[in-house]
């Protein structure tokens, strides 16, 4: 009776864990990469697992974008390395963490810089996640910019950022 | 049954099997985990267990990290989160669902022999599986298991009049290479085995065939790719994205190009949903719409009893409208209007606000600008309207009318049509708030110094090109008749050590960061200059990018990096990419019209040499003066001491 109850009990959680999901997103989303001018943003539609709750998605979509495209693709990529180590939504913004390998970008000048961010933003902040603006933190802590970098990350970034 | 159905059972199913499996009953028999060998080593996990004919291995197990690195792999998981993403070094991303026996590699969904299970930060994954997504295959040798690196992808691709075939590995290639015949090419891979078939026939223009032969032992293999080229076929190697790739190109004889890498596809075939015709348009930086109104100047003043008296300076007539919260804050937007300068915060040190900010809240078509107050309580606040602007009187007696909205209508004539170009933003017009005390001085920051060298690519090297052309340009501008300082006059990293100790001591995030730019830019603040100008020098992970690209941030800087493009292009011969809206440091955190120019790239063939040469560099700071020149026309001559010595008449 016991084993019968823990049963359903399992049952009802996880199935409420798993159908969380935020209006709207559907079995795909949306990743941007920038292409080699470091402007033009590519969308690239991902498949999704069964995870559907905000933060799943939220942290699926950020590694892709930091993945970046399929090999062979001509794209403005993150530093070897980089790693996505959480991302936390709290209403309608999304805080990144980052690995410190993305102090790597700026060593290659604005230009790549800006088009990483530019396409991680964008990504996180499709219609149907519901964000509107991202946070940046570099292992953990909030930064003004990367080290010997130009944009400015310590505030949060939204699409009129770029 | 429907495909809902389908999963709600499939669901059942699985929490069925996850409440059975823990069960005294159901406990399998311990199995035990074979020897692992890899690259010619033990491959020692921590708590490896044996389950379903794969090894449970906890994404924290020094063991597996080792393993990943050594693959240049990475591996993404946060408790938050259910699904666990590894990188593979040439980017496809293998995605784990807790709780899900199916994964995805590159898109392509496989199933694993158990599902990945969590205990806080530790997850479990399916080892065997892992490594094969990575193109290491488990191979029994002797009792023992060995992890094979082999070739585990061959792409054959068509390029218009040519065909290159690209081999994917799990590890940097050894490669061996040998054409035994005019269209015959042998490639050996020392250290791979492979999973790729045998033989492919017919692959593409210039490739008859394909045939893959493996060679050595469990521990130590080769794989040889032989290529049958059509007649007449020649080929070249060409450089791969990398070292774990190799790719070479097949074309007509006498054709082949000699001018470096050919520039790789948009994009290969992908097995997940790619859509290469949904590319958007070019996100070019937004158009910068003047509105009817631009909000020129704040002061802050002490009214009779000690009353807070915002003056509110509008170039141009706008409409605004007020709110009264019931937190105690109290906020005027004025409509269609744009903030001449940087947002800003005050903390009036008498009065009964706690706090003012302004800010622009709308940009593009609808610019706004907000002035928000919190108060200490419900004081009475009266709005006057003029010409000129607009004056808020915040008092420190409590209001008796407690209304929560107003509008009113404001300022003089406006300055440009809504929708006008940039360009029709009259260039004279005061940036700070308030008019520059130093109109004559111009401050010149060559990017980065120091520890801090910028990009270095070629032999070149930016915080020496951006000196170089920096001194370049002083020269000009004092030779104009500005007064022009500079940020660093040497091979420095300035930083004001007052601001760093001030920013240490109020917890700014990354203060160090933060001082050394803020340093940079209160150089042109403190000295209210009238200009500040950026230099840099780009870079790129793609060789192909190039050309002079000038970046601002606030509105109105638009139509001076509008300026200094036309002139620097025109000037330097260099590829246009723009005037871009970014959110730079320096051009945000400076209080007058501030431009951020990278002149060119230190990665591209052509722009090298170009940056290799005096006279370019000559060229790009003649185009900054002569942009300069066409923004604010030249000063008035009089007698002037510029700070480096320079007298004029």
């Amino acid at each position: 009776m016991v084993l019968i109850v823990l049963f359903v009990a399992a049952v009802a959680a996880a199935w409420w864990f798993t159908h969380r999901t935020p209006a709207g997103v559907g079995d795909a989303i949306t990743v941007y990469y920038a292409k080699a001018d470091g402007t033009t943003l590519v969308p690239w539609r991902v498949s999704l697992g069964p995870a559907r709750d905000p933060a799943s998605v939220a942290f699926y979509a950020a590694t892709q974008c930091v993945a970046g495209p399929p090999p062979g693709t001509e794209a403005i990529r993150f530093p070897a390395g980089t790693r996505v180590l959480a991302v936390d939504v709290v209403d309608s913004t999304a805080d990144v963490n980052l690995s410190h390998e993305i102090a790597g970008s700026s060593k290659e000048g604005s230009f790549a810089e800006s088009a990483e961010f530019k396409s991680l933003v964008w990504t996180l902040t499709q219609p149907s996640l519901h964000l509107t603006s991202v946070k940046i933190r570099i292992d953990g802590a909030r930064v003004a910019t990367l080290p010997g970098g130009h944009l400015e990350i310590d505030e949060p970034l939204s699409r009129s950022s770029f | 049954m429907s495909r809902s159905r389908v999963r709600r059972f499939s669901f059942l199913a699985q929490a069925l099997a996850v409440v059975l499996s823990c069960l005294p009953f159901a406990a399998p028999a311990q199995e035990r985990a074979p020897l692992l060998w890899f690259q010619g080593t033990r491959l020692i996990l921590e708590h490896p267990q044996a389950q379903a004919g794969d090894i449970a291995v906890s994404t924290r197990d020094a063991g597996l990290r080792r393993f990943l690195d050594k693959l240049g792999a990475t591996v993404a998981f946060e408790p938050q989160s259910r699904y666990v993403v590894v990188t593979a070094q040439d980017r496809r991303t293998i995605v784990f669902t807790l709780g899900d026996p199916w994964y995805t590699v590159a898109g392509v969904r496989v199933r694993a022999p158990f599902a990945p299970s969590n205990d806080g930060p530790d997850v479990l994954l399916p080892f065997f599986a892992l490594a094969r997504a990575l193109y290491v295959e488990p191979v029994p040798d002797g009792g023992e298991t060995v992890l094979q690196p082999r070739i585990g992808a061959l792409d054959v691709r068509a390029e218009g009049g040519r065909t290159v075939v690209t081999v994917r590995a799990a590890m940097p290639l050894l490669i061996d290479t040998n054409a035994d015949g005019p269209d015959r090419l042998q490639v050996t891979f020392v250290g791979q085995g492979s999973s790729l078939a045998p033989t492919r026939r017919a692959l593409g223009a210039g490739v008859d065939a394909l045939d893959v032969t493996v060679a050595g032992t469990a521990r130590v293999p080769s794989t040889t790719l032989t290529i049958t080229a059509a007649p007449g076929t020649a080929h070249r190697i060409v450089p791969a994205e990398t070292p774990d790739a190799f790719s070479v190109a097949f074309e007509p004889r006498g054709s082949v190009s000699q001018n470096g890498p050919p520039t790789p596809p948009p994009m290969v075939g992908s097995p997940g949903p790619y859509d290469p015709g949904a590319l958007v348009a070019p996100t070019a930086a937004p158009p910068v719409v003047a509105g009817r109104a631009t909000l020129t100047g704040l002061a802050f003043e002490q009214g009779s009893d000690d009353a807070l008296v915002v003056r509110v300076a509008l170039s141009g007539a706008a409409g605004y409208e007020w709110h009264r919260l019931l937190d105690h804050r109290w906020y005027l937007d004025f409509a269609n209007t744009t903030l001449n300068g940087p947002g800003r915060d005050e903390h009036p040190s008498f009065g009964s606000a706690q706090s003012v900010r302004v800010r622009q809240t709308g940009t593009g078509d609808a610019p706004a600008v907000r002035i928000a107050f919190t108060l200490a309580g419900d004081q009475a606040i009266e709005v006057q309207p003029s010409d000129t602007g607009l004056t808020i009187t915040v008092s420190n007696a409590s209001a008796t009318d407690l209304t929560r909205i107003g509008t009113g209508r404001t300022g003089g004539p406006p300055v440009a049509a809504s929708g006008a170009s940039p360009d029709a933003v009259p260039s004279e017009m005061p940036w700070k708030f308030g008019t520059p005390s130093s109109p004559r001085l111009i401050v010149i920051d060559p990017g980065h110094g120091g520890a801090d060298v910028g990009t270095a690519h070629n032999g070149l090297v930016e915080k020496s090109l951006t000196f170089d052309i920096a001194q370049r340009l002083r020269s000009l501008l004092v030779a104009q008749g500005w007064i022009v300082k500079m940020t660093r006059d040497g091979d420095i990293d300035p930083v004001s050590t007052d601001l760093l100790t001030q920013m240490h001591a109020d917890g700014k995030a990354n203060a160090d960061d933060r001082a050394y730019l803020q340093t940079r830019c209160d150089v042109a603040n403190a000295a209210n200059a009238r200009m500040f100008i950026s230099i840099h020098v780009n870079s790129a992970p793609v060789s192909s990018a190039r050309g002079s690209t000038f970046y601002w941030y606030k509105p109105q800087d638009a139509a001076f990096a509008q300026t200094l493009e036309h002139a620097v292009v025109a000037t330097a011969g260099t590829q246009d990419d723009g005037a871009r809206h970014e959110n730079f440091y320096v051009v945000r955190h400076t209080t007058m019209p501030a431009v951020l120019i990278e002149t060119a790239f230190v990665t591209n063939p052509s722009d090298v040499e170009l940056l290799r040469q005096p006279s370019f560099l000559q060229n790009v700071a003649q185009g900054i003066a002569n942009g300069v020149k066409a923004y604010a026309g030249a000063p008035a001559l009089r007698q002037v001491q510029s700070d480096n010595g320079v007298s004029r008449q």
